[in-house]
């Protein structure tokens, strides 16, 4: 998150209601979950860290908004989250582990919780295709469910490969 | 090619996989190649025959004989003249034997139906040093009087030693019967001949028989130089253009290659037909190796993308092909060899047992060119397109995407022709290269049934005119040549008939393979079984209608320039020229509509699968 | 397998290669013969008909999606869609009236005169399932539509199904992608040649999976 704020104010500064429209806009449907406080949350931490400074600036009928920018170091931070090549969560470890679990104890079925976990996966897929339905096919938003239900589907190849694998095993015994 | 062999085992293979399409290739070119080999073997082949005769007889080698008409009392003269010269001739250097000057004699014979002009040669009593007749039956001339009849002429009255022949209206004993080589065989060498003894010839001058001319023959000491000697002595042939005298000088060659006009008439015919039918097989050749190169362009695509070159690959195809060639033209020449003879001895001209002439490299040259060229020149557009295909076109190896959509079909649609019909005009004109190749074929094949039936009709009116007098046997005998003659068209028509229809055959199953997913798709959509079927005819039809459209016309155009000459002027009536426009279509729809039924019933399942 | 597909419902099957999927499909809509059993689409018994019979009952009642696309190379676009039109037995004008309607909604319209070989997949898809659609069929039968197509058509291909599927069609969709599968009401699993499990397909926990990446992502710093 704190990166995604450090970006969002490479481009101006800002203060915190604005940047909080442009996160939310750029996340498409999943805008409207995000926490509000999160982004006050975060900037101040981003100025204890000396990466963006705060100003205050004066309005006519309103109270002082403070105003957000970039320090040098915050740009640096910047350009280097840009660079790193760290992606999130590339195997479902969880479940993969439920699963050898599930085998060694003999407590769940492992093929039953191949095929329940996918059948809830297909549902979670129905609804992002439904969402997608609403979003302007070219936007932001249409392009991260897309990467969202792409995800999906190759879970839920691999929960296949999954059950073909413990069938055989089951043969086997 | 580094691996000559590879090309050859492929080769091998390609033809093994599929024989029944190996054999349809064979056959093609070989229906060519077999009546070529039998024209080039008939040709000739009464030449052996006449040799025996000719050493057995003493024969000639330089003659010189002089008509005159026999009521021209002021060429006496001349003729006394020509004989001086005649006899000044047989002291020129090079003549070992002279046989003659020998009167000739005019009248006429009695034959079954009518009379017959008739020579008869006046013969002292031998041994003669030049042409002694091989006597067949019975005796030479000799104490007792009586004719010798020539073979022929005995064979046409069917009489022979002891029968009666009856000459200016009286009766003459047969002596015996004799072959020659001095003269053509009757009834076919006009007109028959007799020998008689001075005797005998004086009863014949008081009966009306009168001097005709007379014929000097000579023998050399190298009968090779006979030409020669002939051009040495050209000027005894001068004599006043005014005059009616008619001399000329001889060799033995010339004689031989006149005498037998039946087979060389035939031969000729023969070699027409050939030429013709060869025609034909190029187109067809075309169309089954095209048929063959779409099965094959998927092992071409492989070979490239293994990284054989183009080059290479054009060898395995001509190996294939050549192979094909060559066997055609070994059976060809096979069958000419086999058939000739048989053919030869229906001939009247014959001396003896027929023999083919012994294969010369020109008479297999021109056999091989003849299978070469309807296989190569069948295989240069197909693959001259399958080599240029970019690999990856040739291992999906779908049919071309068409260019453009077709206008003609849009009006046909327009007109209210039914869907099918449509579709199939479309499906046509989607590859106008193979609609060109399948019209001229089919064009060919027409313009060929226009020209039998023209010549025909054209035999019976000459078959028709009325014989001249003097003439009723001879007329008989070419009638039975111009049977044979009408034989040999019929047989080419029909062998013309029986490739056009491996022609349709083979475009309609391609056609139908390529067509098949198409097809498919079409009933998934709802089309029935019968509505393809149209929809493939129709597509095959437009072929049809442009073939028999330039067809017939070719077919008049090419009759145009064969007539004239013996051939009298036929024009083929509008009736016959619209039954047989009407005829095509119906029996080309026919034969197409048997591999369009086949594919119909194939499962459409599968064609529609995803590869 | 006993199988019902109510008016409008969207079925799709998944199963892995050789299940039989593509059998299934041919079978419901004619192009292949069942040894045993009845077949009946809208009310009417099927299974027995002869070839003819069934052309002419597929053509007005059936449309077929393929992988392949599978339209007619010497026909253009519209051409290919007023095809079942055609056959029916409509007039030329109607059904090039209807065939244009159908290309313009599902936004090909521009291409119409073009042959097949000149459209791109997601296009000749399109042209397909105008194609298929032209008679207002009982059901249409949908074979991997997307088998063939980049991702963007296949998005196209998802979009216009999810609205079909809306807009009351009755859908029979044979697919293992499991987006294309997702799209439907129902969803059935093949193995071996029968149908191994039905489920419908209602609303999932909505937006769960993108909360989930939200708060790892608000977690992380």
């Amino acid at each position: 998150m704190r990166d995604v704020i450090l970006s969002l104010l490479a481009k101006e500064p800002a203060h915190g209601y604005e940047l909080r429209q442009r996160l939310v806009h750029a996340l498409g449907p999943a805008g409207g979950a995000l926490n509000p406080g999160q982004v006050y949350v975060t900037l101040s931490r981003l100025e204890r860290a000396g990466l963006v400074e705060a100003r205050e600036v004066a309005q006519p009928s309103q109270p002082d908004k403070k105003v957000y920018e970039l320090t040098a170091s915050g740009l640096e931070r910047v350009v280097e989250w840009f660079n790193d090549l760290t992606w999130s969560k590339v195997a479902p470890l969880e479940f993969h582990l439920k699963l050898v679990a599930a085998a060694a104890t003999r407590l769940a079925d492992p093929v039953a919780l191949v095929d329940s976990q996918r059948l809830e996966l297909l549902r979670e897929l129905r609804q992002l295709q439904e969402l997608a339905l609403r979003e302007p096919p070219d936007s932001d938003g249409a392009l991260l469910l897309e990467g969202a239900s792409l995800r999906l589907q190759a879970d839920i190849r691999w929960l296949e490969v999954c059950r073909q694998r413990f069938v055989e095993r089951e043969a086997t015994r | 090619m580094r691996r000559p062999g590879l090309a050859v085992r492929l080769a091998a293979r390609n033809l093994r996989r599929r024989p029944g399409q190996a054999l349809l290739l064979l056959l093609t070119p070989t229906i060519a190649t077999g009546v070529l080999g039998v024209a080039l073997s008939l040709y000739g082949s009464a030449d052996e025959p006449w040799n025996r005769t000719w050493r057995a007889t003493e024969g000639f080698h330089v003659a010189f004989t002089v008509y005159h008409p026999p009521d021209e009392a002021g060429d006496r003269a001349l003729v006394d003249t020509l004989r001086r010269r005649a006899t000044q001739l047989t002291g020129a250097p090079g003549v070992v034997a002279v046989g003659g000057p020998r009167s000739h004699l005019y009248g006429s014979i009695r034959l079954a139906g009518g009379t017959e002009d008739l020579t008869a040669e006046v013969r002292d009593p031998g041994p003669y040093q030049v042409d002694q007749p091989l006597v067949t039956s019975g005796r030479w001339l000799g104490e007792g009087g009586g004719v010798v009849l020539e073979s022929g002429l005995a064979a046409t009255l069917r009489a022979g030693p002891g029968d009666t022949v009856t000459i200016q209206g009286r009766p003459f004993p047969v002596r015996g019967v004799a072959q020659t080589v001095s003269r053509g065989r009757f009834p076919l060498s006009r007109p028959a001949q007799v020998w008689v003894t001075p005797e005998t010839a004086r009863q014949l001058r008081a009966l009306g028989m009168t001097e005709e001319g007379f014929e000097l023959q000579l023998r050399l000491a190298d009968p090779a130089r006979a030409a020669d000697f002939a051009a040495a002595h050209r000027s005894l042939e001068a004599v006043p253009s005014s005059s009616s005298v008619v001399p000329y000088l001889e060799t033995w060659q010339q004689r031989r290659s006149e005498s037998h006009s039946d087979i060389d008439i035939l031969a000729g015919t023969l070699f027409a037909a050939g030429t013709l039918i060869a025609i034909l097989a190029v187109a067809t050749a075309s169309v089954l190796i095209a048929g063959r190169m779409a099965a094959q362009i998927r092992q071409v695509g492989t070979l490239k993308a293994v990284g054989v070159t183009p080059r290479q690959v054009m060898l395995v195809l001509l190996v294939e092909h050549l192979a094909v060639a060559a066997a055609a033209t070994a059976v060809g020449l096979g069958i000419g060899r086999l058939l000739a003879p048989p053919i030869a001895a229906t001939s009247v001209t014959l001396l003896g047992r027929p023999e083919p002439p012994p294969l010369t490299v020109t008479r297999v040259l021109i056999v091989a060119a003849v299978a070469v060229a309807v296989v190569l020149l069948g295989t240069v557009r197909p693959a001259l397109r399958g080599i240029r295909q970019s690999t990856l076109r040739s291992l999906a190896a779908g049919p071309r995407p068409p260019r453009h959509p077709g206008r003609l079909a849009g009006l046909a649609a327009r007109a209210g022709m039914p869907l099918p019909g449509v579709l199939g005009l479309r499906s046509a004109w989607r590859r106008p290269g193979r609609l060109a190749t399948n019209a001229t074929g089919l064009a060919l094949g027409v313009a060929m049934i226009v020209v039998a039936l023209a010549l025909r009709d054209s035999v019976e009116l000459l078959q028709l005119r009325p014989p001249e007098p003097g003439h009723a046997a001879s007329d008989a005998a070419v009638a039975v040549l111009y049977d044979q003659i009408r034989a040999v068209i019929f047989g080419t028509a029909g062998l013309l008939l029986v490739l056009a229809t491996i022609n349709a055959w083979i475009v309609a199953t391609f056609a139908a393979r390529d067509a098949a997913r198409n097809q498919a798709v079409l009933r998934a959509v709802g089309a029935t079984p019968r509505q393809t079927v149209i929809a493939l005819i129709v597509s095959q039809l437009a072929a049809c209608a442009i073939a028999v459209a330039l067809g017939i016309p070719l077919g008049l155009g090419l009759w145009r320039l064969m007539e004239g000459g013996d051939l009298p002027e036929v024009h083929l009536s509008a009736t016959s020229l619209v039954l047989l426009a009407a005829a095509v279509p119906v029996a080309f729809a026919v034969i197409v509509s048997v591999p369009a039924r086949l594919l119909a019933r194939q499962p459409v399942a599968p064609l529609l699968a995803y590869e | 397998m006993d199988l019902e597909v109510e008016a409008g419902e969207a079925v799709s099957v998944m199963g892995p290669s050789g299940c039989g999927k593509s059998t299934l499909l041919h079978l419901l809509g004619g192009l292949e013969r069942p040894d045993a059993g009845e077949l009946y689409l809208g009310g009417v018994r099927v299974d027995g008909l002869s070839e003819t019979r069934w052309a002419v009952f597929r053509r007005r009642n059936v449309g077929f999606v393929f992988q392949a696309f599978h339209l007619v190379d010497e026909l253009t676009a519209v051409e290919n869609v007023e095809l079942p039109a055609l056959l029916v037995g409509g007039s030329r004008r109607a059904a090039r009236r209807r065939a244009m309607e159908l290309l313009d909604r599902l936004g090909v319209a521009g291409r119409a005169g073009h042959l097949p070989d000149r459209l791109s997949g997601g296009e000749q898809q399109r042209v397909a399932v105008a194609r298929a659609l032209v008679n207002e069929p009982l059901v249409l039968l949908a074979d991997e539509p997307t088998g063939n197509l980049d991702s963007r058509a296949t998005g196209e291909i998802l979009r216009l199904f999810g609205e079909l599927g809306q807009a009351g069609q009755a859908l029979l969709t044979v697919t293992h992608d499991a987006r294309v599968a997702s799209t439907a009401d129902r969803l059935l699993t093949m193995r071996d040649g029968a149908i191994v499990a039905q489920t419908r397909l209602g609303a999932g926990t909505s937006v769960a999976g993108l909360l989930a990446s939200l708060a790892d992502l608000a977690g992380e710093r």
